[in-house]
C-alpha cells in the first residue's frame, strides 16, 4: 500500500511528499517576508514530526519558501513577552523536545539552506543528519545571540559543540560572525556544498538516498571539548571575551563559556543549562536593552528602504580626511565615485587611504583593482552631471561652499541629491543662493567613517522632505543609519559631545589624571574615554567644539587647548596630543578606577552628556527619543547594554 | 497552403557587463557566471520576472565541455520563467549577432514573440585538455572491463602525452593567428601603421566621451565590482600608440600593434528581441527594429583576406534592401584591428575588387567617417568574441533611439573568413 500524506493545513509550513518517499518540509511563514522562529512555527513543525513517525519516510527535508534566506533566527519579537526567567526556561524546554524529536526521527534528515541561517535558523539545522547549502556568498550561518545579551539556547550551544568542537564552537558564538561557506564547511557547519549553477534541491534528494553522514569533528576538535584542554581554553576565552566585553555589563558570553566548561560532558546537563541560563539572561535588562537596540537599528535601516532611489555614481568635492573617507567607503560598497579637489595632488593621499581600505576589507586582488577602477580622481568635475548624489566635503567657510554649490547646481542631475557634510554651519544659511534650496541636504558622517555607522541627514527650514528620504535611501544603500536630524548647532552627536568633552577637559585641569578619566568612561560603558576621544577626532576640532558648542564659562578650557595647539599637539593625527600616539595607539596606562571612586567620577563625567540628550529631546532635534536614543549609540558608542541615554535616563529614575 | 507576412522584429534593449582584458577583473569567474549575470540584468532592467520568453539564443566561442548546454543553463540561473527554452550556438566572432537574426527571423514568422541573444566569452577560464592519443587511452578505459584489459590500454603510454593541449584561436588550416592574416591583409591593401593608429585613438576617444555623457549608463551592469571597461584609455595619443612595438611582423613591414589590435577580453551581452506587440503589451521600449540580415564567407584557404567576407555581406544585404553603403546614419564596423576596419573600407571604395569580388557594378564607395562608431567599439571597449555582436546590435539601437530615427548599418567579421551583417531602423 502506497503511503498518502495526511491532509492537513499548516499557517507556516508546506508539506509535500514525493515518490521517493521523502517528505519536504517547506518554511514559508506567514505574513512575514523572513523566515524566522516563532513559537507557533515550532507547535506546527512538532506536529509535521508526529506525521512523519506515522509516515515513515526514506527521509525528510527541510528548507525555506523564502527565496532571499533559509531562517534568520529565532523571533526577538516574541522574547519581550516574558516575565520571568522560568517562563523563558520552561519555552525553551518545550523547543528542546521539538528539535529532539526531529533529530530522533528514524528517517534521514537533511537541512537544505541558501541565505541566512542563522541562531535558531542554525539550531534547527544542527538537529538535522545532514547540511547541505548553496555556495553564494549570501548564504551566511551564524549565532549572533551575543549581541543580543543571550547565548544560543535552543539546543546551539550544545549541539555547536558537538559537531565542530569546543574551540571553533564557542569562537563562533563569541564573535556572532556570520560565516560564508567557504569557512562554514572546512570547520564542519555544514556537510556538502551546492555550487551556484546547482539545486538545492536535488543535493537533499541525493543525501537522502544515499543516507549522507554528518562529518564528524576532528580528532583535534573534540579534543577541545575534553579536559585538560577544555578547562584550559576556558580560561582563555574568558580572559579574551574581557577584552572586549565587561562581564558585568555583558555577562552571557561568560555564562556560555562557563556551561560549557562545567557541563559538556553531560549533554542532558548542557540543555537544562542552556534552559535555565538562557532564561535568566533573557530577562535581564542587559538583553532588554539590546534587544531595544537592536530593534532600533532595524527601525534606521527601515528609514531608507522605501524610496526607489538607487544611487550608482557619487560625486565627492573635497579630498581630505572627511571627504576621502566617504568617498572610499562608497566605492567600497559598490559605487562609482568621483572625487574632486583643486588639484592632483590633493586627492592622492585619498587614493593611498582608501587603497589600504580595498585591501584590508575586500583581500582579493581583482576586487581591489576593481575598486580601485571606481574611484576616479576627478579634478574637473566632470562626474557632477551623471552622479545621484553630490557631497561637498570642503573646508567650514559659507561663502566657499555657496560659491562650489553656485558652479555645481546648473550641472547636477534633476534627480541628484547635494549634500553637504558641515558639521556646524546652519543649512539655511548655505543654501540661500541655490536655485532650489529645497534640495540641499547634510549627510554628517563620523571620522572614522569605515567604522562609524551613523550618518545624521540634516534638514534645515528650507529642506523639502522628499530629499531626506532620498538622503536615508543613500545611506542604507552604503551600509550606513541614518538619522534625520534637524539643522542646529552641533546637531545630535557632537552637540551632545560637545559638554562631555567640556567637562573631561575641567576634569584634567582640576588635576584628575587623563587615564583614570578615561577608564571612568570606559568602565561605565562608552567604547573610548573622553580624553583620547577627543585626541583622535583632533585638539583643532574640539576648540572649533568649544567655540561653537560648549556653554558656561569656558575660558580656562580653551587656553589649555589652544597652547596645546600652538605646540602643535592636535592629537593622534600629530602623534601627540593628551596622549602620546605610536602606530594608531594611545600610550594610555592602566588605571584602577573598579571602585566607588571611578563610579562617582563616571557619574560626573556622563551628567552633561546625559543633560545635553534631554535638552536635545526638549528640542525635538530627532524626532523621538527612541532615534534620540539609536543616534547616540551608532553615532558615540554609547553603552549599547543601557539601551541609550534617554533609556538609561529613564530605568534609573524608576 | 498559405503564406504568412512577416511581422517587424523590435529592438527592446541591450545589457551587458562592462568587459575587462583578459586574466583581470573576470580571472575567476566563468562563462555562466557572465552570462547568467546577463540575464538577470536583462530580468531587472525590463521587469521579466516569471516571464516565459520564446527562447534565449546564446553562445560562447571557447568554451568547457560542461557548458554543452550554457544557454538553457543560465535561464535557470535567472527569475525568467523556467520555461524559457535555451539555444546553445556558435559563428565565431559572428555568434551573438546571428543569435540576433535567428531570433528576429522566428518573431518576423510568428514562431516567436520574444527572444533573447546573447554571448559571452572568457580566455581567462579556457577548457585545458589532455592531447588526442591520451584522451582515446582514457575512453579505452572507460570501456575495459578487466584488469589485463585495462593494462593493456596503457601500452606505449609515455609521459610526453601528458602534456595539456590548451585551446587555440588560430585559424584551423591556415595555422596563422587572426592578426596574422589581418596583417597579411594590411599588406595588401597597403594599409598605413598610421591611419591604424589614429582609428585606434578615435575609437578610445569616442568611448571616453560617450561613457562621459552617461551614453553607457543604462547599458551595463556591473559585475565583479567592475562598472566600465577596464580597456579603455581615455587620455591615449598618437605618441603612445605610434610608440608600440608591432606584434604580428616584426620586421619593418609591420603595421599591427597591441595598442591598433583588440585585446583577448571577457565579457558577455545581450540584447532582447520581441515583436511589437509583446513590447507594447508590457510597456517596453521599442529603440529600433532589425530590417535586413546578412551572412557571408570567403575562400581565405584559396588566398582571399581572412577578415575580407563582411564586404561581401553587405554588399549581398544592401542589394536585397535596394540601399546604397552611403543610405545610412549610422555605421557599426566591429574593429577586430584597426586594419580589418582600414581594408573593409578601402575594398568597398575600390571599384576592381567590388566589381571581381562582389559582383557589383562598381565601387560601393566612401563612408562618411564622422557616422562610423561614433561611441568608439571594439578596440576600445574590448572584444568577448561571442559578445560583441549583442554588444554592437544593443549599442547602435540606443544610438537610433537617440537620434529619434535613422538607419544604421553592423559589419562583423568573424574567424573562418566569414562575415554577419545587419540593418537597424527606427
Amino acid at each position: 500500500m502506497t503511503k498518502v500524506l495526511p491532509d492537513q493545513h499548516y499557517d507556516h509550513w508546506r508539506v509535500d511528499y514525493d515518490s521517493s518517499e521523502i517528505m519536504w518540509l517547506f518554511l514559508d511563514r506567514q505574513g512575514e517576508t523572513t523566515n524566522s522562529l516563532s513559537e507557533a512555527v515550532l507547535m506546527e513543525l512538532d506536529a509535521i514530526i508526529t506525521v512523519a513517525e506515522g509516515l515513515e519516510p526514506k527521509g525528510l527535508v527541510i528548507q525555506s519558501a523564502k527565496e532571499a534566506s533559509f531562517i534568520v533566527g529565532a523571533d526577538i519579537r516574541e522574547f519581550d513577552q516574558f516575565d520571568s526567567a522560568e517562563q523563558v526556561s520552561e519555552k525553551i524546554r518545550q523547543g528542546h523536545a521539538v528539535l529532539a524529536r526531529l533529530e530522533n526521527l528514524p528517517c534521514h534528515t537533511v537541512a537544505a539552506i541558501h541565505g541566512y541561517c542563522l541562531g535558531g535558523g542554525l539550531e534547527l539545522a544542527l538537529a538535522c543528519d545532514y547540511i547541505v547549502a548553496l555556495n553564494v556568498p549570501e548564504t551566511r550561518v551564524g549565532f549572533p545571540e551575543v549581541k543580543l545579551g543571550i547565548f544560543p539556547g535552543l539546543g546551539g550551544t550544545t549541539r555547536i559543540t558537538e559537531r565542530v568542537g569546543g574551540m571553533a564552537g564557542l569562537e563562533m558564538m563569541l564573535t556572532g560572525r556570520m560565516l560564508r561557506m567557504g569557512p562554514a564547511r572546512k570547520i564542519g557547519v555544514v556537510d556538502e556544498l551546492v555550487g551556484e549553477n546547482g539545486s538545492l534541491r536535488w543535493a537533499a534528494r541525493r543525501a537522502v538516498l544515499k543516507r549522507r553522514k554528518k562529518r564528524k569533528a576532528s580528532v583535534t576538535a573534540s579534543m577541545t571539548n575534553r579536559q585538560p584542554a577544555r578547562a584550559a581554553l576556558a580560561k582563555v576565552m574568558h580572559k579574551k571575551t574581557a577584552e572586549k566585553a565587561n562581564p558585568d555589563h555583558y555577562p552571557a558570553p561568560f555564562e556560555m563559556i562557563d556551561l560549557w566548561n562545567e557541563h559538556r560532558d553531560n549533554r542532558v546537563k548542557m540543555f537544562e543549562g542552556e534552559a535555565t541560563r538562557v532564561g535568566e539572561l533573557m530577562v535581564s535588562p542587559t538583553a532588554r536593552n539590546l534587544r531595544r537596540v537592536f530593534f532600533l537599528s532595524e527601525r534606521m535601516k527601515g528609514l531608507g528602504k522605501a524610496e526607489d532611489f538607487k544611487v550608482r555614481r557619487v560625486h565627492v568635492v573635497g579630498a581630505g580626511v572627511m571627504g576621502g573617507d566617504i568617498a572610499a567607503w562608497c566605492v567600497l560598497q559598490g559605487m562609482e565615485v568621483t572625487l574632486q579637489d583643486r588639484e592632483a595632488k590633493y586627492i592622492e593621499p585619498a587614493l593611498k587611504r582608501a587603497k589600504s581600505l580595498f585591501k584590508k576589507r575586500l583581500k582579493k586582488k581583482p576586487a581591489v583593482t576593481a575598486a580601485l577602477a571606481r574611484l576616479i580622481p576627478d579634478v574637473e568635475g566632470d562626474g557632477v552631471p551623471r552622479a545621484d548624489v553630490i557631497i561637498e566635503a570642503i573646508y567650514e567657510n559659507a561663502d566657499a561652499k555657496r560659491e562650489l554649490y553656485a558652479s555645481i547646481e546648473p550641472r547636477m542631475a534633476d534627480h541628484a541629491v547635494l549634500a553637504t557634510n558641515t558639521s556646524a554651519l546652519p543649512l539655511e544659511d548655505l543654501a540661500r543662493d541655490l536655485q532650489q534650496p529645497a534640495r540641499l541636504i547634510g549627510l554628517h558622517f563620523f571620522n572614522p567613517v569605515a567604522k562609524m555607522p551613523l550618518v545624521e541627514v540634516v534638514h534645515g527650514e528650507q529642506t523639502d522632505s522628499s530629499w531626506i528620504t532620498k538622503g536615508g535611501a543613500f545611506c542604507s544603500q552604503i551600509n550606513r543609519f541614518p538619522l534625520p536630524t534637524k539643522s542646529s548647532p552641533g546637531f545630535l552627536v557632537n552637540r551632545v559631545l560637545a559638554p562631555y568633552l567640556m567637562e573631561a577637559i575641567t576634569m584634567r585641569l582640576e588635576g584628575i589624571d587623563q587615564e583614570i578619566i578615561d577608564a571612568a568612561a570606559i568602565r561605565f560603558g562608552m567604547p573610548m574615554g573622553p580624553i583620547e576621544l577627543a585626541d583622535v577626532v583632533g585638539l583643532d576640532v574640539c576648540m572649533n567644539v568649544a567655540k561653537t558648542l560648549a556653554k558656561g564659562d569656558v575660558t580656562a578650557q580653551r587656553e589649555l587647548l589652544e597652547s596645546m595647539i600652538a605646540d602643535n599637539k592636535l592629537g593622534k593625527k600629530t602623534g601627540e596630543g593628551f596622549y602620546t600616539w605610536e602606530k594608531g595607539k594611545a600610550d594610555r596606562k592602566p588605571a584602577e578606577v573598579d571602585n566607588p571612586y571611578g563610579d562617582q567620577l563616571a557619574k560626573r563625567l556622563m551628567k552633561p552628556f546625559l543633560d545635553e540628550c534631554h535638552a536635545v529631546s526638549r528640542d525635538g532635534i530627532v524626532e523621538d527619543d527612541d532615534l534620540l536614543d539609536a543616534g547616540i549609540i551608532f553615532g558615540t558608542g554609547f553603552a549599547p547594554f543601557t539601551g541609550g541615554p534617554m533609556n538609561y535616563t529613564a530605568q534609573l529614575n524608576k | 497552403m498559405t503564406t504568412k507576412t512577416q511581422r517587424p522584429v523590435a529592438i527592446v534593449g541591450g545589457v551587458r557587463i562592462p568587459f575587462c582584458r583578459s586574466n583581470s577583473s573576470y580571472a575567476a569567474i566563468s562563462n555562466m557566471k557572465m552570462l547568467s549575470t546577463v540575464l538577470r540584468g536583462m530580468v531587472d532592467k525590463y521587469d521579466l520576472q516569471g516571464e516565459q520568453l520564446g527562447e534565449v539564443n546564446a553562445g560562447a566561442v571557447i568554451t568547457h565541455s560542461s557548458d554543452w548546454n550554457l544557454a538553457r543553463e543560465a535561464i535557470l540561473n535567472t527569475t525568467l520563467s523556467p520555461a524559457t527554452p535555451g539555444m546553445t550556438m556558435q559563428q565565431a566572432c559572428g555568434t551573438s549577432l546571428q543569435a540576433a537574426m535567428v531570433s528576429a527571423a522566428k518573431i518576423a514568422t510568428g514562431q516567436i514573440d520574444s527572444a533573447i541573444a546573447a554571448g559571452t566569452d572568457t580566455v581567462s577560464d579556457v577548457p585545458i585538455v589532455f592531447g588526442k592519443k591520451f584522451s582515446k587511452r582514457l575512453v579505452s578505459l572507460g570501456k575495459a572491463r578487466d584488469v589485463k584489459s585495462k593494462l593493456s590500454v596503457f601500452k606505449g603510454f609515455g609521459p610526453k602525452e601528458l602534456t595539456p593541449v590548451p585551446p587555440s584561436v588560430n585559424e584551423p588550416r591556415t595555422l596563422l593567428s587572426m592578426g596574422q592574416h589581418c596583417e597579411l591583409m594590411a599588406q595588401e591593401w597597403e594599409i598605413t601603421r598610421h591611419a591604424q593608429d589614429e582609428l585606434a585613438m578615435n575609437s578610445h576617444h569616442n568611448a571616453a566621451a560617450a561613457y562621459q555623457r552617461g551614453f553607457y549608463d543604462d547599458l551595463l551592469v556591473p559585475c565583479e565590482g567592475v562598472v566600465r571597461d577596464n580597456n579603455l584609455r581615455a587620455d591615449t595619443n598618437m605618441e603612445v600608440l605610434s610608440g608600440l612595438r608591432t606584434v604580428y611582423e616584426k620586421g619593418e613591414k609591420g603595421t599591427l600593434s597591441a595598442g591598433n589590435s583588440t585585446p583577448l577580453t571577457d565579457g558577455s551581452a545581450g540584447v532582447l528581441l520581441a515583436s511589437e506587440e509583446w513590447a507594447k503589451e508590457r510597456g517596453l521600449p521599442i529603440l529600433a527594429y532589425i530590417t535586413e540580415s546578412a551572412t557571408a564567407a570567403v575562400d581565405f584557404v584559396a588566398g582571399a583576406g581572412l577578415l575580407m567576407a563582411p564586404t561581401v555581406a553587405v554588399h549581398d544585404m544592401l542589394k536585397r534592401a535596394n540601399l546604397t553603403l552611403q543610405d545610412f546614419d549610422l555605421y557599426e564596423i566591429h574593429e577586430a584591428f584597426a586594419a580589418q576596419v582600414l581594408c573593409t573600407l578601402k575594398a568597398w571604395e575600390d571599384d576592381d575588387y567590388c566589381r571581381t569580388q562582389l559582383g557589383a557594378d562598381g565601387a560601393l564607395g566612401s563612408i562618411d567617417r564622422s557616422k562610423m562608431n561614433i561611441n568608439g567599439s571594439s578596440l576600445a571597449v574590448g572584444h568577448p568574441f561571442a559578445a560583441t555582436g549583442a554588444r554592437i546590435t544593443a549599442t547602435l539601437a540606443k544610438m537610433l533611439e537617440e537620434r529619434g530615427s535613422g538607419r544604421g548599418l553592423i559589419s562583423v567579421c568573424t574567424a573562418g573568413g566569414m562575415g554577419v551583417s545587419a540593418i537597424l531602423e527606427r
